[in-house]
């Protein structure tokens, strides 16, 4: 959960630009990626963020747990592509043994290419979201999306999630570490029901911080929406580069 | 003696996709990670989830306008479901650990519709801070977790308990559903994106195979934990559950 803020640096390129400009190019980039048919685009994309990911000093904990993920379910894909799917067979091995077979594991050339292309896919695209969300905060892009007219309650809800997403998990620390103190956790049977405890737990603990919360809210003012961000105008420079960046990637797109 | 038996490779693959598991921390099945599914999926899907989103808003908008703890408080279960669902459980059968998705219990709690809502907020901001689904695949994670999910957490609690079933039967059988409706949904919407020109129904198959060691166990794990949840809430809080229309007034006795 430490991805959350301890990350995120303050002093390279990228954390100056405007979030709405950050999150404009990473949607074009993003559908781009997806609409291509090929390997070369979204490597291409991959090879860019991979370097943009050293230049604003991403750690390389933060790397590897951003990009475990997706580079296994890549390679599952690829091998259910390869293994599954496609007309042209490569090779064709009967298993344990050619004289006593059980079953037949069979390669596909064109299950391979697809696999790769949407292995290559997922890598672009994830590269891409990784960049924006290592080089903005979370307040900056919510009111990037504000801007981007994305409905203001899924806006309110999600910056309330995010301030209490660090209350409960402390709540839920304290009683994950008594629960395992006292045992809880010592077989399948008693930790799924210290499991389910915990999880009740949270929620009480949810209602006990949301009445809270409001009372202490509207002591402030609150009338039952929450101000946004305001918007800086747009910097003339920031602008013509990632319309020059867009101009340009969509040229490499299209050949 | 030549046996040429499509389930048995798939077999062998799951064991395979399950030995992998073992070098990840954890395995998050039940998002569809960013750039899996092309632009005209991933489009379609988002199409599918707008109307459920618009329904959970006009019910958020509609409820806060009554109750100004309302927002705060669906922004808490928000953050109490991002929480559960980035929770590891170990998972016997696969050796490895997975995650419950948490939907079902919303559900229960607080309806479909805000229960959606809840979902995509949760899954927005695992998108751009864990890498566990993402954005181009943030309408389709939303149908299979928010709308599949709910739907079939908060139906079967409530057809459960009309039928006078107990609740931590009811919380069990909900939490169940909601995981496996989930986990079949998702993998109708990876088939789709991924089939190329392959037909569906095999691929369909075979998907659902090979998630089957890791997802069946956990189905069975999340209606565990949905059971204890509503079974210490009905014991310490049985207010809050009569205040959400989770149980009758006297039903709270």
């Amino acid at each position: 959960m430490e991805i959350f803020s301890e990350y995120l640096k303050k002093d390279h390129l990228l954390s100056q630009v405007d979030a709405r400009v950050k999150l404009g190019v990473s949607l074009f980039i993003l559908a781009m990626v997806l609409s291509y048919k090929g390997l070369a685009f979204p490597l291409l994309i991959l090879g860019l963020s991979l370097c943009l990911c050293i230049k604003i000093k991403m750690p390389f904990k933060a790397f590897l747990l951003r990009f475990s993920e997706p580079v296994f379910i890549a390679l599952v894909i690829v091998l259910i592509k390869f293994l599954f799917s496609g007309k042209e067979v490569i090779f064709s091995i009967s298993l344990p043994t050619s004289h006593f077979s059980l079953f037949t594991l069979t390669g596909h050339k064109d299950g391979l290419m697809d696999g790769l292309q949407i292995g290559s896919r997922i890598l672009g695209a994830v590269s891409v979201v990784a960049v924006m969300g290592f080089s903005t905060p979370f307040t900056e892009f919510m009111a990037g999306l504000s801007w981007l007219k994305v409905p203001r309650g899924i806006i309110e809800i999600s910056l309330f999630a995010y301030r209490y997403i660090f209350v409960l998990l402390e709540d839920a620390m304290v009683i994950y570490n008594a629960q395992k103190n006292r045992l809880g956790y010592s077989n399948i049977k008693r930790g799924l029901s210290s499991f389910g405890t915990l999880a009740g737990s949270l929620t009480l603990k949810a209602f006990e911080h949301s009445q809270n919360t409001t009372t202490a809210m509207l002591q402030r003012g609150y009338d039952g929406n929450i101000p946004m961000l305001k918007h800086k105008p747009f910097k003339l420079s920031e602008v013509a580069v990632s319309v020059l960046l867009i101009i340009t990637l969509g040229v490499v797109w299209k050949i | 003696m030549k046996i040429k038996n499509s389930k048995l490779k798939v077999f062998i693959l799951s064991l395979f996709a399950v030995h992998c598991s073992l070098f990840t921390e954890t395995a998050y099945a039940m998002h569809i990670s960013e750039g899996i599914l092309p632009f005209n999926w991933a489009l379609f899907w988002s199409l599918i989830a707008v109307p459920f989103v618009a329904w959970g808003l006009y019910k958020l908008k509609k409820l806060s306008s009554v109750d100004l703890s309302f927002k705060p408080l669906v922004g808490l279960m928000a953050a109490v479901v991002f929480i559960i669902s980035c929770m590891p459980i170990p998972v016997p059968t696969a050796g490895t650990c997975s995650h419950p998705c948490g939907t079902g219990i919303s559900g229960i709690l607080l309806g479909p519709a805000i229960s959606i809502l809840i979902t995509a907020v949760a899954l927005l901001i695992q998108a751009l801070f864990l890498a566990h689904g993402g954005l181009s695949t943030w309408g389709a994670d939303i149908v299979s977790m928010g709308v599949v999910g709910s739907f079939a957490g908060f139906l079967t609690f409530r057809l459960l308990r009309s039928m006078k079933i107990n609740m931590a039967v009811s919380g069990f059988m909900a939490g169940l559903l909601a995981d496996w409706a989930t986990y079949l949904t998702t993998s109708a919407e990876l088939a789709s994106g991924i089939k190329g020109d392959s037909a569906f129904m095999p691929l369909f198959w075979k998907i659902l195979i090979a998630f089957m060691p890791t997802q069946l166990p956990l189905g069975i794990l999340e209606g565990a934990m949905t059971a204890g949840m509503v079974t210490l809430l009905y014991k310490k809080r049985p207010d809050l559950l009569v205040r959400m229309r989770v149980l009758k007034p006297e039903e709270a006795i």
